[in-house]
């Protein structure tokens, strides 16, 4: 058999390497697939914690609304600190109006 | 190792050791070839033949089907605090072919759900392979259950519809069954928009049931309604009903707070009440929202219609006076009489001081058909069209059909049968310059994501009054709260109210007459009287010790309308509207 220089390099260097590209491919493509699919895993994970958590979060706003309800609210001052709901008549009524301020402090310098 | 050429020296030799050779070439040859078309026999088979059974079974190995959980529709104040909101709870269920349950067990899962055990022992005798234990368990009872360690019994994530306020608004909100199911109040009205359609999801899961991403919400969520309802207002009202209802003894108690110009209820509330969150613990009068579906004979309250008609077809004016001295007038046969006695009243006096006989008068000035024609203009005898469930119409007969008495009896607000927010909605007219509103609780549908999909618009506001009857009118009422009127108990210090008081008998529904000790005590108005905010009905049914309306109603009134205009920052009247003000307590 009479061997030709691009037959030698085919044998020798080009299908090693073809092999080793296909090995490398075929690991690359399952390390790939194994590495979606620890991720779906982990996301999978994370969607179960999320969901978890928004059950949570629904609990604790069902709790913090019946905690802020008036009726609780009002209970709770009355009862621990004594707090009482003011006449409205004794409700001080302010106007306004900036031009009659008594006092304003300010650095700036006043116009003539 | 020598090469066989090595050691076959001669060519026969190494004939024969290649022929050897081929054989077995030939043999390992076939031995492949038919393994693979073993093997394609195989394949054919599994994906051909039995393609179909086998992939069904492939799915379900790796493959989960979850339903979509749906979610109602939160309901929100006007504020946008929220009034009925999702919980997620667990739920037992078991599946009877592998429970394992001896006696100990039962007694221990029975004293968690509370539950008798042969209640238990009922549902796991049932046939299949899933039977619901206690659906919607609180937190700490599934934890309890869980400790039991019973082989057969699992849990399911569920929605619970939860009313984080209690009993409060409980008639307006209305309740959901077990299955979320919309069975009363808003949420029936609004189910609709609130409740939305499910669907299922697939996940992949692996051998061990693990489940991969999904990628898809596994949520779905119902549209949210904004109500006209201010918590603030309804916490009000609900706290003073009750103190009513302590001091009175009464059988039952309706308050109705609503915008007098845009028709939007503010509060209502009825007692006696229930625990939305325990709807099926209640009984049926608690469930009933007697301010529109129960119907009362509105007494001094219904003069309204003879006064503003009388004033809008000029038969009187304010001064128009009325010889009331006798005390009664008959009609029909049948004397009507005044509680006290008065003298010569003008036409304010007369309202001022709720005279029937002076009331009868005008009446039968006015004639059967005016007042029916004014009785219907305001709305009675017809729904409002609130936008709550079970609303009647309340009932006023025709004029042909009056009997000698009636245009006695109606002109004082007998043998009418009206709801306290017919009559809210009439005085309402009065205080806004004599248009008719239309109530409503609902103001917004908001999406999930936070888009207005529909607002309430009132387009069909008519006038019913001139604006100078109205504004006549309201004077008058604002007589009826000052000294001297029978509703004087109902003034606000710094504010101006407007308002009638209203006392009526109770038909005993045994001897078909007038009982002499049941009563429905009320009061109707409207405050500041000169720029409205509010107007408010209070009905107090069969009240003990006291039955006149400015006795029993109106302080009601007083209480309510002096803690809302501070809620609301309503100024004092003596302070102009238009100024810029800094309100500090």
């Amino acid at each position: 058999m009479i061997y030709t220089g691009s037959r030698i390099i085919f044998s020798s260097i080009l299908r090693p390497l073809l092999i080793a590209l296909l090995l490398v491919g075929v690991f690359g493509l399952v390390y790939l697939r194994s590495s979606v699919m620890t991720l779906e895993y982990s996301l999978g994970d994370l969607e179960k914690t999320r969901r978890n958590y928004l059950r949570e979060r629904k609990m604790l706003l069902a709790e913090k609304t019946s905690l802020l309800s008036f009726e609780r609210v009002e209970a709770s001052l009355s009862r621990s600190r004594g707090f009482v709901l003011p006449d409205r008549i004794r409700v001080i009524h302010v106007k306004n109006r900036k031009e009659t301020l008594p006092y304003n402090a300010s650095l700036e310098r006043k116009l003539p | 190792m020598p090469h066989w050429k090595e050691n076959c020296p001669n060519l026969n030799c190494r004939r024969a050791m290649g022929g050897l050779n081929k054989k077995r070439a030939i043999i390992l040859n076939t031995t492949i070839i038919f393994s693979f078309f073993v093997v394609f026999l195989r394949l054919t088979d599994l994906m051909i033949f039995n393609h179909k059974s086998l992939s069904e079974r492939a799915k379900l190995q790796h493959v989960k089907v979850e339903d979509i959980q749906v979610r109602r529709g939160i309901i929100f104040d006007r504020q946008e605090r929220e009034f009925a909101l999702n919980i997620e709870l667990e739920s037992l269920y078991c599946d009877p072919e592998i429970l394992d349950l001896n006696n100990d067990g039962l007694k221990r899962l029975a004293s968690v759900i509370a539950k008798e055990p042969r209640f238990i022992l009922s549902k796991i005798h049932n046939e299949g392979r899933f039977v619901w234990v206690e659906r919607k368990l609180e937190p700490d009872a599934v934890e309890k259950i869980k400790g039991l360690n019973i082989k057969g019994l699992g849990f399911m994530t569920e929605a619970k519809r939860f009313y984080p306020k209690g009993k409060l608004a409980s008639h307006i909100l209305g309740f959901v069954g077990i299955d979320n199911q919309a069975l009363e109040g808003l949420e029936l009205k609004y189910d609709r928009y609130m409740k939305t359609s499910g669907g299922k999801i697939f996940l992949e899961r692996d051998a061990i049931g693990r489940t991969l991403s999904s990628g898809v919400d596994t949520e779905a969520r119902g549209n949210n309604i904004v109500l006209t309802i201010d918590e603030g207002l309804q916490h009000i009202v609900e706290k003073e009903i009750d103190k009513a209802m302590a001091k009175w003894k009464a059988a039952a108690a309706s308050v109705i707070m609503m915008d007098p110009f845009t028709g939007e209820i503010l509060a209502l509330a009825n007692r006696p009440t229930y625990d939305p969150n325990n709807a099926g613990n209640a009984r049926n009068p608690e469930k009933r929202n007697r301010a529109i579906t129960d119907c009362y004979e509105p007494g001094s309250t219904f003069k309204i219609i003879a006064g503003t008609a009388a004033l809008e077809e000029r038969l009187v004016n304010p001064g128009t006076l009325f010889d009331v001295s006798k005390g009664s007038v008959e009609v029909g046969g049948k004397a009507i009489r005044d509680v006290h006695k008065h003298g010569v009243l003008n036409f304010k006096e007369v309202i001022q001081k709720s005279s029937n006989v002076g009331s009868v008068t005008i009446g039968l000035k006015l004639g059967k058909d005016r007042i029916y024609k004014y009785a219907k203009l305001f709305g009675f005898g017809e729904k409002t069209g609130i936008d709550l469930p079970g609303e009647v119409s309340g009932w006023i007969s025709r004029p042909e059909r009056w009997s000698g008495t009636s245009i006695g009896a109606i002109s004082i607000g007998q043998e009418v049968a009206v709801t306290p927010l017919q009559i809210l909605r009439a005085y309402s007219a009065i205080a806004n310059g004599g248009f008719l509103v239309r109530p409503h609780v609902l103001s917004e549908v908001i999406s999930p994501e936070g888009r207005v999909l529909a607002s309430f618009r009132d387009e069909e506001m008519k006038r019913i009054i001139s604006e100078k009857t109205a504004g006549t009118f309201k004077n008058i009422l604002k007589g009826v709260v000052e000294e001297g009127g029978t509703g004087s108990s109902a003034s606000v210090d710094g504010n101006v109210v407007a308002g009638k008081t209203g006392t009526a008998q109770v038909i005993n529904p045994e001897t078909k007459r007038y009982s002499r000790e049941k009563f429905v005590s009320s009061f109707v108005g409207f405050v500041p009287a000169d720029n409205p905010r509010l107007a408010i009905i209070v009905v107090i049914y069969e009240p003990k010790g006291q039955i006149y309306g400015g006795v029993v109603a109106a302080p009601v009134f007083r209480d309510i309308a002096n803690q809302a205009l501070s809620y609301l920052d309503i100024p004092l009247d003596s302070i102009p509207y238009n100024d810029h003000l800094l309100v500090s307590r």
